[in-house]
């Protein structure tokens, strides 16, 4: 009932517009979902020209693609309702690999990284995804404490702790005369815990990994910290503008931390299920993931102006440019096309869609 | 105003979808190459041939970028197989690694998989990945070959010109080791017999082995950072070298060794920054070796610039991978596909003990070998 009153009311008011004003309404309504449209015709175009790119499997691999870029996105999202940036990401990411690989080695193998662990069981796994987790974490607090108690720019912290991030990384993968070589022989049952099948859908011939549920579950838990708590209310506040929330009462300091600290233990998540993705990282790991995660939730329309952004806005982004992965590979274009193709899109898609907020301004 | 410049960008968008237009439809027999980085040098030239290989017998092919990132080429092998792609041809990025290669094998999900230059099996863990699958094949080059070649060339040039090379004339070479890197087995093994097999030329004919120009480096190599065999690294490692290491000092650097053609010319630029190698006949020529025989370094070898290299043969991959790919779309078995290449030529061989590795001869180059 509520609907049809609202489709009603909405004829009204366009049947009350004028010629121009019409027009207007047509063109502001075509641009501001420029990029939903554009994609439309794009997976349409794709499909045309090569059918396997809407099968089942095409599909389902599409979903797992995405999986495994969420939880980055989800966590720089953060820092760019901020302002800021992070350029640490990738690097926290690729320790959290390492480690996870390190700690999760099958324990039978001939080189190992740490002789004395405990046997790989349920419990280990979990323990060892918390302290990943809790070592992003910790790089988070010194990102966040920098930037709030200096008001540095992210750029330049993140830039910096990137670096020394890398230091530990290089030093970490030459324990116990590995030498910098690859941390592989990672246990069977990491690998099925995390990047093993879910469930399988036997009539299309795909299964799901856990990984996809696991992403699932963190959009889900980010969106209610976003939108339901205090914390998240704040992070918009300060985002938005950092001295207004000042004087409303808003702990400023605190929440810049928090924001990085929970962006931490998102990459170290991330790095987790990559090594058990992989069964091998090295020291490049991670190398310049965050460019990719700021450019989903660029696209998804979470501003570098601050103080807007939502969680459905990242998932978009993220799969906005796994489509467009999926469908530069699919249409057989030339890998130094798809360079220029990608960056084309990137900035025609955020220009579009900051247009929005220009406007409103 | 705003409003044209957004239609502007929206035309952009269908621009870019537009340039996608000329993708074909696909036939039966599709292949799918997998190159670790494009950026790579002698990679591009296997890249030339291949194309113009897989053209010349009219087989349907794609290229991909996996730009340096296991983690993308995973990815990119996952979307091949969704899209209907029947051969894998796969430059692994984590060289010498079984479970990266496995982790593809799996993703391949029963689809052939050729492997090619960057091996998928380490150290101590042979057989472990090729013996395990029926229908994969490894083509590439014997590890430690290169090594050996660039040792012993480097050696018989010094027994040859040792007092040439010895400018401080203290009876020793000092010499600088630039390493691609660490996690490569082929970069581990040209760091180790380069230095080794020189020295073992140069005992035999009654000279002091090598001396590393830095005795605080007790690695002696200088790697990469970003493990890239790049030319920067190559050139920002010797200018600082250069800085301290030097004529005026009485310590300076006599002999250059590098993984790769890329990082030796790196060196050169740096040596050239400094008043050397600058190939008019004047000026001290340090000698510079490299490996990989790119098209760069042979020029820089034909104008007295570079002292040697190993050739990496291109051409000659690029035909064993064709060859091996044709056969196996033939539904043919791939142990006799190998076995099919390694009669054509040669530079090919099987390696000891496998069905389904293919090694594809180096050959020293310092310019005086006959051209093909």
């Amino acid at each position: 009932m509520e609907k049809s009153n609202f489709f009603a009311r909405k004829r009204q008011e366009y049947l009350a517009l004028d010629r121009i004003d019409r027009r207007r309404y047509w063109t502001d309504g075509l641009l501001n979902n420029a990029l939903y449209i554009l994609m439309a015709l794009f997976i349409i175009y794709t499909a045309i020209k090569n059918p396997n790119f809407v099968k089942p499997g095409s599909i389902v691999n599409m979903i797992q693609l995405a999986a495994v870029s969420l939880p980055m996105a989800l966590g720089i999202g953060g820092c760019i309702v901020l302002t800021g940036t992070d350029l640490s990401a990738g690097r926290v990411f690729g320790l959290a690999a390492g480690m996870s690989a390190a700690f999760l080695q099958n324990r039978a193998a001939s080189k190992l990284i740490f002789e004395k662990l405990p046997a790989t069981s349920g419990g280990w796994i979990i323990a060892v995804m918390l302290l990943v987790m809790l070592a992003g974490a910790v790089i988070g607090v010194v990102n966040g404490f920098f930037v709030a108690k200096f008001s540095l720019h992210p750029f330049i912290v993140t830039l910096a702790t990137q670096l020394i991030t890398y230091g530990f990384i290089l030093m970490f993968f030459q324990i116990n005369g590995n030498g910098g070589g690859p941390i592989s022989n990672v246990a069977k049952e990491f690998k099925d815990a995390v990047s093993g099948p879910c469930f399988k859908i036997a009539a299309w011939n795909v299964s799901i990994p856990w990984y996809v549920i696991f992403a699932l579950i963190l959009v889900v838990i980010m969106w209610f910290v976003w939108n339901k708590t205090r914390f998240g209310k704040n992070m918009f506040a300060v985002g938005s503008n950092m001295e207004a929330a000042k004087v409303s009462g808003v702990n400023v300091f605190m929440t810049t931390v928090l924001v990085h600290t929970l962006a931490g233990a998102l990459y170290g998540f991330a790095g987790f299920v990559e090594a058990a993705r992989l069964g091998s990282v090295t020291a490049a790991t991670g190398l310049n993931n965050e460019c990719d995660a700021i450019a989903a939730c660029v696209i998804g329309g979470v501003s570098f102006v601050g103080g807007t952004g939502n969680i459905g806005g990242i998932v978009v982004g993220v799969f906005v440019l796994r489509i467009i992965f999926v469908a530069l590979n699919m249409l057989g274009i030339n890998p130094n096309l798809q360079y220029i193709i990608k960056g084309a899109i990137i900035l025609a898609a955020c220009s579009l869609d900051m247009r929005k907020y220009l406007v409103k301004k | 105003m705003k409003k044209t410049l957004a239609l502007l960008l929206a035309f952009v968008m269908v621009f870019a979808m537009a340039v996608t237009a000329y993708a074909e439809p696909a036939p039966d027999t599709k292949v799918a190459v997998f190159w670790y980085a494009f950026s790579d040098a002698y990679l591009s030239t296997v890249r030339a041939e291949l194309d113009a290989d897989f053209e010349a017998a009219g087989i349907d092919y794609q290229d991909f970028d996996s730009n340096n990132n296991q983690g993308t080429q995973l990815e990119q092998v996952q979307t091949a197989v969704t899209n209907g792609f029947t051969v894998l041809v796969v430059n692994l990025v984590t060289s010498g690694s079984a479970d990266a290669a496995q982790q593809i094998i799996e993703a391949a999900n029963g689809l052939p998989v050729i492997f090619f230059n960057r091996a998928v099996e380490g150290d101590g863990e042979e057989h472990t990945v090729l013996d395990a699958y029926d229908n994969i094949a490894f083509i590439g080059t014997d590890a430690p070959e290169a090594g050996h070649m660039q040792g012993k060339m480097i050696g018989e040039f010094l027994v040859e010109n040792f007092d040439d090379v010895d400018l401080n004339g203290d009876g020793e070479i000092s010499y600088a080791m630039f390493m691609g890197d660490a996690a490569n087995v082929e970069a581990i093994y040209r760091t180790q017999y380069g230095v080794e097999d020189a020295n073992a030329v140069l005992a035999e004919a009654g000279k002091p082995e090598l001396v590393y120009f830095n005795a605080n480096n007790t690695d002696k190599y200088q790697l990469d950072p970003n493990g890239a065999w790049s030319s920067a690294a190559g050139n920002e490692f010797m200018g600082t070298n250069l800085a301290e290491y030097n004529e005026g000092n009485g310590n300076m650097i006599e002999l250059v060794i590098a993984n790769n053609d890329d990082m030796a010319i790196g060196a050169i630029s740096a040596l050239q920054a400094a008043g050397y190698n600058l190939g008019d006949g004047e000026c001290t020529k340090i000698p510079v070796f490299g490996v990989d025989a790119t098209q760069v370094a042979k020029d820089a070898i034909a104008d007295d610039t570079m002292t040697g290299t190993v050739k990496q043969d291109n051409v000659g991959m690029a035909t064993a991978i064709c060859g091996a790919v044709a056969g196996v779309a033939g539904g043919e078995a791939v142990a006799d596909v190998v076995a099919a290449v390694a009669e054509e030529d040669e530079i090919f061989s099987v390696a000891d003990g496998f069905t389904n590795k293919l090694f594809v001869a180096y050959a020293p180059y310092t310019g005086t070998e006959a051209e093909e």
